[in-house]
Parts: C-alpha cells; sequence; structure tokens
C-alpha cells in the first residue's frame, strides 16, 4: 500500500533547542493513525511542521510524493487539518467559514454533506462569536474536513465535545478512512484514540521510540487484566495479596493476568477460600499503561545509552 | 489569487465596522456639504469639493486600520494557521491581502468622489462649476483628482509601513499608532526637514518628506521650493519605499513560525 505522508529524518531547532531528532515514519493511505506522547513530546512542531507552519533544519516532508515546506506547499490541497484550537472568525456564521475555505467543485454540497454528519444544522447560520466551545471544535473538524481530502491531520479532536459529538465524528472518521482518507490523530484521550486508531506513532522527547499498530501494542504490553465481582471483595482481595496474585490499585477486584493459566487459579482459589464469584470480565490491555510502559522503557534505554556513551 | 482576493473582500464585506464606516464617511461628507452652503465664507465650496468634504483624511485613518487588522486578525483568532496550510504559498497568501486592501482604497475613493460629486449637484448646483479654474491650469475637479491620487499614493506609504509592522508585531495597536503618527509627522517636522534639506539636498529623500506629496500636489508654489522637489520625484520616491517596506514584509512573513 503507497504512503500519503513520508516524513524522513526530519530535525528542527527553535534556537539551541533540538525539539525534533530525526524524525522518519510513513502513513499509509485509508488508515487512522495515533500520534501519542507526553505533552512537550514534539507533537504540535511535527504537525506544524507537517503542515508547513514551521521551517525545519534538516530532512523532508512529502505529502504524495511532493515536498512540503514553508514557502511551496501545493500538495496541502489534499490536507484537511486542524491543529491546538479552532480558528475562528467571530463576525462570521458557521456557514460562512465553510464557504470562505471550501474549494473545487459541489462546494455546496460537501458543506451540506458535513454539516448534516456532523449535526450543525441548528446553529450554522448563526455568528460564530456566540458558539460554545464543542460548537467551534465541530466547525475546526468541519473546516478540515469539507473539501474531503485525502489526508486529515487533527489535534485533540475530541477536546470540548459531548458523548453525542464525540461518537458522530468516531462514526464520520471511520467512514471516511474505509473510502480511502487517512487520519493521523493526536489526543491524549487515549480511550477514544484507542477505539479509533489502527496505528500508532509514539513519539517522546522530539523523538519517534515507537511506530506499531495498535493490537501489537496492547499485545505486546500483556496488559490482560480479570476483573472479578465477588459476594466478599474484601475477603477476595486478602486472598489474592496472600497468593501472590498482582492487583491494580483499582477500587473493584482486579487481577493482572501473566499468562492463560491465572483465571482458572484465581477462580479456584477464590472459591476454595468461601468467596462467591458472581461475575467475571477479562478486561482489554489498554492503551494509557502500554503507552506509560512503552515511555518508561524508552527512556530508560536512553539512560543507559547515554551513560555507557559517557 | 483571485480566490485568495475573494476570499480576504468576503471577510471585508461581512464586518459591520466596513458598513457603519461607509455610512459614517457618507455622513461627514454631507455634513460638510451642508456646512459649506450654510457658511461659504468659512467653508469655502470650491475648497470642500477639492478636499471631498474631508473625506480624505477620514479613509486615511480606516485604511490604517484595515491594513493592520487585516494581518493581525488572523493571530488575534487564531485563524492564521488556517490561512497558511493550505496550498496557497506565503506569498500569495501575502499579496491577496495586499491587493484585497488596495481594493478596499480605491472603494473609499470611489465612495467618496462620487459622493462628493452628487452633493455638489444636489446644494451647489447654480453656484460652483467643477469646471472652473482652480490655478495650474488645472479645474477644480481635475486638482481634486489630482489630489486624490497623490494622497492614494502617500497613503500606501503608510499602509506599506503598517503592512510591515503589522506583521512583524502581530499587533494591530502597534501597526496603526505608528501609522497615524506618520500621517501626521510629515507636517509636524516639515519645519526641520526644510532646514535639513535646504542644508543637505540628498536629505529630501527620507520617507516622511514623500507623506507631503499630495500636500505639494495641492500648494505646489509653495512645497517646491521648500523641499526643493518636483512632483515626478515625489511620485518616485513614494514608488520606490513602498516597495522597499512591502518586500521586507514579504521577506519577514516567508520565513516566520506560525
Amino acid at each position: 500500500m503507497s504512503s500519503i505522508l513520508s516524513v524522513q529524518n526530519l530535525n528542527k531547532s527553535f534556537g539551541n533547542k533540538h525539539v525534533l531528532h530525526d524524525v522518519s515514519f510513513d502513513l499509509k493511505k485509508g488508515h487512522i493513525v495515533g500520534l501519542i506522547g507526553p505533552n512537550g513530546a514534539g507533537k504540535s512542531t511535527l504537525m506544524k511542521t507537517m503542515l508547513g507552519l514551521f521551517n525545519y533544519d534538516s530532512g523532508s516532508v512529502k505529502i504524495a510524493g511532493e515536498t512540503v515546506t514553508p514557502q511551496k506547499h501545493e500538495s496541502l490541497s489534499k490536507v484537511g487539518a486542524l491543529i491546538e484550537y479552532p480558528g475562528i472568525y467571530p463576525f462570521l456564521t458557521g456557514w460562512d467559514h465553510l464557504q470562505l475555505f471550501a474549494d473545487g467543485d459541489h462546494q455546496l454540497i460537501h458543506i451540506q454533506k458535513i454539516i448534516s454528519q456532523l449535526n450543525m444544522d441548528s446553529y450554522i447560520k448563526r455568528k460564530a462569536k456566540g458558539y460554545s466551545l464543542g460548537m467551534k471544535q465541530k466547525l475546526g473538524i468541519a473546516l478540515a474536513l469539507v473539501n474531503f481530502p485525502d489526508l486529515v491531520i487533527l489535534d485533540e479532536p475530541m477536546n470540548g465535545l459531548d458523548p453525542q459529538a464525540t461518537k458522530d465524528l468516531r462514526d464520520l472518521i471511520i467512514s471516511e478512512s474505509q473510502k480511502g482518507t487517512t487520519f493521523l490523530i493526536s489526543s491524549h484521550i487515549l480511550s477514544e484514540l484507542q477505539r479509533l486508531a489502527q496505528d500508532l506513532l509514539i513519539i517522546d522527547e522530539g523523538s519517534i521510540v515507537q511506530q506499531t499498530t495498535m493490537h501489537e501494542l496492547l499485545a505486546s504490553q500483556g496488559k490482560q487484566t480479570i476483573m472479578l465481582m465477588t459476594s466478599d471483595d474484601k475477603k477476595a482481595r486478602e486472598l489474592l495479596k496472600k497468593a501472590k496474585f498482582q492487583t491494580t490499585p483499582d477500587p473493584r477486584v482486579e487481577v493482572v493476568a501473566k499468562d492463560d493459566e491465572t483465571m482458572p487459579e484465581v477462580l479456584r482459589l477464590l472459591i476454595e477460600g468461601g468467596v462467591d464469584v458472581l461475575d467475571v470480565t477479562r478486561l482489554e490491555g489498554n492503551l494509557e499503561s502500554s503507552l506509560l510502559e512503552v515511555l518508561k522503557q524508552s527512556r530508560i534505554k536512553k539512560r543507559l545509552a547515554e551513560e555507557q556513551a559517557e | 489569487m483571485y480566490t485568495l482576493v475573494k476570499q480576504e473582500s468576503f471577510k471585508l464585506t461581512k464586518k459591520v465596522s466596513t458598513w457603519i464606516s461607509t455610512g459614517f464617511l457618507v455622513g461627514v461628507e454631507i455634513l460638510f456639504a451642508f456646512l459649506s452652503r450654510i457658511y461659504p465664507q468659512t467653508f469655502v465650496p470650491a475648497n470642500m469639493f477639492e478636499s471631498l468634504y474631508f473625506a480624505r483624511p477620514i479613509i486615511i485613518f480606516y485604511m490604517i486600520a484595515a491594513a493592520a487588522t487585516i494581518i493581525t486578525m488572523e493571530f488575534q483568532y487564531g485563524t492564521m494557521k488556517q490561512v497558511l496550510y493550505r496550498r496557497y504559498s506565503r506569498g500569495q497568501i501575502l499579496v491577496s491581502k495586499w491587493l484585497a486592501i488596495f481594493l478596499y482604497t480605491l472603494y473609499w475613493y470611489v465612495i467618496s468622489t462620487g459622493v462628493a460629486l452628487l452633493l455638489k449637484a444636489m446644494l451647489f448646483h447654480h453656484t460652483l462649476s467643477i469646471h472652473q479654474g482652480a490655478g495650474d491650469g488645472m479645474s477644480i475637479f481635475t486638482r481634486g483628482l489630482a489630489i486624490s491620487a497623490a494622497s492614494f499614493v502617500s497613503l500606501w506609504l503608510l499602509l506599506s509601513v503598517v503592512f510591515l509592522l503589522a506583521n512583524l508585531f502581530r499587533n494591530s495597536a502597534a501597526a496603526v499608532s505608528v501609522g497615524i503618527i506618520g500621517y501626521f509627522a510629515a507636517y509636524i517636522v516639515t519645519q526641520l526637514l526644510t532646514i535639513l534639506i535646504q542644508k543637505w539636498d540628498w536629505a529630501k529623500w527620507n520617507p516622511v518628506t514623500m507623506t507631503l506629496y499630495p500636500s505639494m500636489l495641492a500648494r505646489p508654489g509653495y512645497y517646491q521650493p521648500l523641499l526643493n522637489m518636483q512632483g515626478w520625484q515625489m511620485l518616485l520616491g513614494n514608488l520606490i519605499y513602498i516597495a522597499l517596506f512591502l518586500g521586507i514584509g514579504y521577506y519577514v512573513f516567508n520565513r516566520r513560525n506560525v
């Protein structure tokens, strides 16, 4: 499958501060990719550099094979984006905004379609200065999508959205990706990203520490958790602790499953200990703990490498 | 480029201030036309028509504000990123803003001239002829047009500085302040300028002198010997400084991180 975006050996500094270190990755067409990392890891700088907002020291950014620089970026006609927060002209209506940025043929059809998909009909003709945070966010997303681009870059798209709007956006992203649109989404709402992203780029201290798929990451971290509902949670916790099972700090009874044998062993232990098991759920590995583990390992490796170099 | 200029003009037309200021300008012209009719000794009809019934200074203030905000509002509203991450180059974006402001300047001059002609026809139909001589072989009408053209050029010299400052500081207050100070500067320092020019002839080529271009066309006999300059030299000087300031602004805009 060909790549819509290719970043190779990208380096970027602000004065003496080196913020992106040899960043390289490719995005495949039609994939939903999560860009995750701690605050200050370089996510926004990377996205802004890809969009031609920042100059860069070395390396290359190519969209559909064409190089992007702040001075020359015709290939951005294939890109829609929402970076940091939506830029809104208070004196324009939502409709005016979409009309202003809609490009190419069938503009009105595109505008009407995106308004319906994001359920914005009720306020789209009102001046944007009266919009709530969520309305502004939706308008920002609509502006990114109005030209139905090949690549969409979204920075914290779920900010300020209510549950219905979050679901609408999720459905829209999935349906557009199935039609071939590539999404690069940066978000701190990892549970939401876990439901959306197929691929992951993990960035820390300006470097890509892992490029993987969501499935691979969750599987590799082995974070399978068994959640139990029992007739006596306090006693269950004591029995598990005594038998040296790893539990989580969660107020519910949760046991970290090291392998397939953990579940039958736990059940046997509790039943033999006189605790009735009312319900058992096997929780999927979660992106948050997996990410924290990857970041921890990467920092340890980095420190060891630095110590060896000294 | 056509699309970009259309988009900038769309934003201008959607601002309520555009229409309120148009109403205000027309109101001021009507007021001064009536004052001129009632008190012709104080507000001499021919002079008032030439000055487009006091419209020119108002246009200058409007345009200084418009040139500053067409750039700074994008930073203020956080829309600059959206404007830039499209297929258009930064140069095209900036030039489209210049062109939109150029068209906007034309809009004001056309409106104010049209209203002045209308007021003259309505209030001074029998008492003032626009074809009557105004000295230097020009009629009142042609002299008014010549002063308007010169004021247009020297206004653009101010606007080129305003564009540059708005670009550098992303702050309309700084750009507007310098624009307005620039407008008054030439009148304030005329005496000092003339002393300098009489001493060192090359000093006449400074940008502040160039802003006196409309005054020179209005009173050539007074300003030409004082500034030691011809009309065409002032026109050339204005154009060179406009190109220089816009060029620096273009360079800065292309290089900056947003």
